[in-house]
């Protein structure tokens, strides 16, 4: 749940500014203690709080209250700067703080403030370490960019030696809102996305399991290394591969914007599936045709693609992120061009080479 | 008085009941997090435990509401309570009066 628009930053490759999320008014208090009633009695039992930046709500201790009231536990997504000791005692206090990720994207301040603004590098560490003395469940998500990719080893080092998190997770900047705009500056080329996966799977293999990534250039890497290999052994098709099978999210999760908007996650801002309060939540989760459709992608073929026709690896493929599909390609029901292995070898990129340790998350 | 008769055992109200589409469901401890699952009978013991049912009574919807119910059914039903109560998701309330 978007549950404001407003953040106290602006990050040159914010996803959420300037896309469909991007609303001028944030829904009253009142709305969305209402919909957290509904949200008990449809037994759902977590959400996750994101923005904008879901701290900068002025009313956020009454949201994260009614919230466990209703039987709920939940997760919060910040850029770490506005936790202070109040703020991470009283989260503790509430006992159903499953977790809170805070964004860093380097291993000083010159790197991370590079993109996010000068001195949220050491808000954003003292955070974070906040959050540990009072026992909050704390991970980091690091969105891998042009001015940061070649930092990595020292972030890894940073964040799981010195600050000694159990674990974080990397992404890349993406091609929605803000990133789309300033995407010279942002996103990585081929070369620098080869670099990226090589360097995040040897740390990943280096610190056992502690790097994670559902997107980004470790996921990407892992998952075309072994669509190569499943090639070139001439394997049949895998297990639900060979179709748009990328994304579980709409048979699991529904996000909301910071106006009420139910869509279909947060990186479909443009999908309107209803308004909460004024359309029935079960509802829409059985019976929106949009979701529907959206669950039925897993039954169209990738061959049917004229972007697939004659890749030797859409027996492997599962066509990745609509959210991506959609922003690259203008459909959803569409394979991802960003996570096309055929496109970024064409492309001149490169895969790392396959280690003895190597592993498929 | 025994067990079986006694009106006492109660849900915790802090446990979510989630109930699926083919008659299962999950109980859910928001306090921890943990998910139990529940079969059909079991969610049927569930929503009888509150406050108005003995055990007997909790016994006989099962066996108006399931075919080929066991012998054994009551000694069933003590395990699933006693499992509960361990778990933290049942109590005995103190008897009224």
């Amino acid at each position: 749940m978007e549950i404001t628009s407003s953040c106290n930053l602006r990050c040159d490759y914010c996803s959420h500014f300037s896309g469909p999320g991007d609303v001028e008014k944030d829904l009253p208090l009142g709305a969305w203690l209402r919909f957290f009633s509904e949200l008990q009695r449809c037994a759902v039992m977590n959400v996750t709080l994101s923005g904008g930046e879901p701290l900068y709500r002025p009313d956020i201790r009454e949201i994260i209250q009614s919230i466990v009231a209703n039987r709920l536990r939940f997760s919060i997504l910040s850029n770490g700067t506005l936790i202070d000791r109040d703020m991470a005692a009283f989260l503790a206090s509430t006992g159903r703080c499953n977790l809170v990720q805070v964004s860093i994207d380097g291993a000083i301040d010159i790197t991370h403030d590079a993109f996010r603004g000068k001195g949220n590098f050491m808000k954003a560490i003292q955070g974070i370490k906040t959050l540990q003395q009072f026992n909050v469940p704390t991970t980091v998500r690091v969105t891998i960019h042009r001015k940061n990719v070649h930092e990595l080893e020292a972030i890894a080092g940073l964040l799981l030696e010195e600050i000694k998190l159990p674990s974080f997770s990397t992404n890349s900047a993406s091609h929605m809102g803000l990133c789309r705009k300033n995407a010279a500056q942002t996103q990585l080329t081929v070369a620098e996305r080869s670099l990226a996966a090589e360097t995040l799977m040897l740390l990943a293999d280096k610190y056992g399991g502690r790097i994670n990534a559902t997107a980004g250039p470790l996921a990407d890497g892992r998952s075309w290394l072994e669509m190569q290999e499943a090639s070139r052994n001439g394997r049949q098709r895998m297990e639900g591969r060979g179709f748009l099978t990328g994304c579980n999210g709409p048979r699991q999760t529904l996000a909301v914007r910071a106006d009420g908007v139910i869509i279909p996650c947060l990186q479909l801002g443009h999908m309107a599936l209803g308004r909460i309060n004024h359309d029935d939540l079960l509802d829409v989760w059985q019976n929106h045709p949009d979701l529907r459709k959206l669950r039925q992608r897993s039954t169209i073929a990738l061959p049917s693609f004229i972007f697939c026709q004659g890749c030797a690896y859409t027996d492997y493929c599962t066509g990745n992120c609509p959210a991506m599909a959609y922003a690259l390609a203008g459909e959803v029901n569409h394979p991802s061009p960003d996570a096309c292995l055929r496109l970024f070898l064409e492309q001149g990129g490169r895969l790392p080479e396959r280690s003895a340790h190597h592993r498929t998350e | 008085m025994n067990e079986n008769t006694e009106k006492n055992i109660v849900a915790n109200p802090l446990i979510v009941l989630r109930e699926e589409f083919d008659n299962w469901a999950i109980l859910f401890d928001p306090d921890t997090g943990n998910t139990f699952g529940l079969n059909p009978i079991g969610v049927l013991i569930w929503k009888h435990l509150d406050g108005h049912h003995t055990l007997d009574e909790i016994t006989e919807k099962i066996r108006e509401a399931a075919e080929d119910v066991s012998s054994d059914v009551t000694g069933h039903i003590q395990d699933f309570v006693r499992n509960a109560v361990k778990l933290g998701l049942v109590s005995h309330e103190a008897p009224q009066g």
